[in-house]
């Protein structure tokens, strides 16, 4: 198995995919690095417990006007009392530091941009060989489909992995040039719930924001790997390299829209509160580092183990659909 | 001897299609066998099911004893191939694609040298498959083959994309393979005239179906087939008869079965007649009488110069013997395929 994991690593290599992929992240840190330094600047000669306040009063005028869906207002009452809790605790939240900055990349790049560069490397792994006629050559060689099904899962893996260490990494050495370069142990606060309307402190946990770090990543990561999976599937069903990114990338942005939207409801707004099925999309559960930040899922049954149920068995499924149809089916030109 | 490849009633039917009916043969060691067939015959669905690509509808394939459905691992070991094209990792170089391959086989390193070498792709090795001409490509995907050291190699058209010496240059390794090391190699081509420089035996396929499978020799004559432009070409075709030489007309030419010895004193004997002969010279060979009267097997003596479908290669060397399918012209009556 390690020969054929090394050849499909080597074909990711010389196709440049991760080339692209780190270029990208390379400059979207930067750029965001350089707005959050600008900021840095800004903030030195403010006041940050009248900011916060400010923000505290402009959300509860939102939600006192009532003119948003309940999705919506819910989220904007648990960023309130999140807001409230660093101030009743006299800590200052979200003061741009590199390691907050690397903390942050987990939310952020994980809602969209890092599924996005998955499904980069990942969705041709098959049909690139497809639409290249080098299948032929690959499944003539005495080694079973499944195994070479395997190679290619567990490099899509690896190369999953190494995407999410490279972000880690590419995001502290861009900004910590240019910002403060302490703050691993600074206490962070995660696990505000909201229950049945109300929001509960009850599971708020302190951590050291390196251990909490560290927990949002290995979220990230067990969803990059099911994002992996179903880019596997899509590449085994669709013979074209474009047509099979073509469908990741759609289902992976359309979906994040229509989460937005369920979230901040600017475009479906009618359709979200009864639209239940929308939980079940792979989507949805796809920001776990968010959820588990404390951003409310946009439906409240989405437990955190639900989503990673749920993440889990679309990976599975995925998985099941990519080896049934690629160990049976005909080969032809 | 145990045969190396054996084809078992092979049959692929697609919706209400029947693209490849029943075939069977067997290949032996050391022999060179020729799978002639026009495009769309079924060549390549055969191919593809002797190599585990298709499954095949009913039928099976032994290689070297293994099935290679329920033994895919073991029967794969001892076959090489190249399936319709010599498509490799145009992004890699041809070593990569080689060390890519011999890992898949667990072939040592020393054997990539081995059979660059013996393609003669030394020199280009460390250059991107992607500023290959087509020439080159078939050979890095004989290479490719050839790791392993198979005792089957099934190669789908070698002759494509290849100017006449590297034609000649693949005829002779694949006679080298065949006899020094006993690898029984298995040809497909749509060209009588490379089957038969090639291959020892052939099996002809049709529609799907096998017409015909023996030694080369018996299947196609040796004898000399000429192309005469004559003037009048009825009363030269009564000439002709009347010498008792076989032949098919055309509007102005004969094509006619004679030994290039015998030419002269037909030409005198056209003359004679007064007859204007403008041209006579070699125009290939011919299939032997038996296989003339095979319906089938009429296509096979159309000469290949005629052909929209010959390759520019075989039209400027005719004396290569290739000819082009017509197997259209077969199916209408085409005037100029009626036998003398």
């Amino acid at each position: 198995m390690l020969p054929l994991i090394q050849n499909e690593t080597l074909k990711i290599i010389r196709r440049r995919r991760f080339a692209v992929v780190i270029g990208i992240l390379f400059a979207i840190l930067a750029v965001v690095t350089y707005s959050q330094y600008r900021q840095l600047r800004d903030r030195a000669n403010r006041n940050w417990r009248a900011d916060i306040q400010q923000r505290i009063a402009g959300y509860q005028n939102t939600v006192r006007r009532g003119r948003i869906n309940e999705t919506w207002s819910r989220s904007l009452r648990a960023e309130i009392n999140r807001l409230q809790f660093y101030l009743d605790h006299d800590i200052e939240p979200d003061r741009p530091t590199a390691p907050l900055f690397v903390r942050n990349f987990a939310n952020v790049a994980g809602f969209l941009l890092l599924p996005l560069l998955i499904a980069i490397l990942g969705s041709d792994i098959v049909s690139a060989e497809n639409a290249e006629g080098t299948d032929k050559l690959l499944l003539t060689r005495p080694v079973r489909r499944w195994k070479i099904l395997t190679s290619k899962l567990a490099t899509l893996w690896i190369f999953a992995t190494l995407t999410l260490l490279c972000g880690a990494l590419l995001s502290y050495s861009v900004s910590a040039p240019v910002l403060p370069r302490a703050g691993w142990t600074a206490p962070t606060f995660t696990g505000f719930q909201v229950t049945r309307g109300a929001f509960s402190f009850d599971a708020v946990r302190q951590l050291p924001l390196w251990k909490d770090t560290l927990i949002a990543y290995g979220l990230e990561w067990f969803a990059l790997l099911c994002v992996a999976s179903i880019s596997l599937m899509l590449s085994v069903l669709f013979k074209s390299s474009a047509a099979s990114i073509g469908t990741m990338l759609a289902s992976l942005i359309g979906g994040t829209i229509l989460l937005a939207s369920l979230i901040g409801g600017t475009i479906l707004t009618r359709m979200s509160p009864d639209w239940t099925a929308g939980k079940y999309l792979f989507v949805s559960a796809l920001p776990l580092a968010d959820y588990y930040t404390g951003v409310p899922p946009p439906y409240e049954a989405m437990s955190m183990w639900f989503c990673i149920g749920l993440l889990g068995a679309w990976a599975a499924g995925a998985m099941i659909v990519s080896y049934v149809i690629f160990t049976r089916r005909d080969v032809f030109g | 001897m145990q045969p190396t490849l054996v084809a078992n009633h092979l049959t692929k039917v697609i919706g209400d299609r029947t693209i490849v009916d029943s075939v069977s043969f067997q290949l032996y060691p050391g022999e060179v066998f020729g799978f002639l067939g026009p495009n769309g015959a079924g060549k390549t669905t055969t191919i593809r099911m002797l190599v585990g690509l298709i499954k095949p509808t009913a039928g099976s394939a032994t290689v070297c004893g293994f099935d290679i459905r329920r033994d895919f691992e073991k029967a794969m070991r001892h076959v090489g191939c190249i399936v319709e094209t010599p498509d490799l990792y145009r992004f890699m170089t041809g070593r990569e694609n080689l060390e890519h391959f011999a890992r898949m086989l667990g072939a040592p390193a020393e054997e990539i040298e081995r059979v660059a070498e013996l393609v003669q792709l030394s020199h280009r090795l460390d250059q991107r498959v992607g500023t290959y001409s087509l020439g080159m490509r078939q050979r890095l995907g004989i290479a490719q083959a050839l790791l392993g050291s198979p005792r089957l190699l099934i190669l789908d058209e070698p002759a494509n994309g290849l100017d006449p010496a590297g034609i000649r240059e693949i005829r002779e390794l694949l006679r080298k393979l065949a006899t020094e090391r006993q690898m029984s190699v298995f040809v497909s081509s749509h060209l009588l005239g490379e089957i038969e420089m090639m291959c020892d035996r052939v099996a002809i396929i049709h529609h799907g179906r096998i017409l015909r499978d023996g030694p080369v020799k018996e299947l196609i004559s040796s004898r000399q087939e000429m192309e005469f432009r004559v003037g009048d070409v009825e009363r030269a075709a009564q000439i002709v008869r009347e010498k008792g030489f076989e032949f098919r007309a055309d509007t102005d030419r004969l094509w006619i079965s004679i030994d290039e010895n015998d030419a002269p004193s037909l030409v005198a004997a056209l003359t004679a007649g007064g007859i204007a002969v403008f041209h006579a010279h070699p125009g290939g060979d011919v299939l032997a009488g038996d296989g003339r009267r095979d319906r089938g097997l009429v296509f096979l003596a159309y000469p290949e110069a005629r052909s929209a479908e010959g390759s520019p290669v075989a039209q400027r060397e005719p004396c290569d013997g290739r000819r082009a399918w017509r197997a259209d012209r077969c199916a209408t009556g085409d005037p100029s395929l009626r036998s003398g």
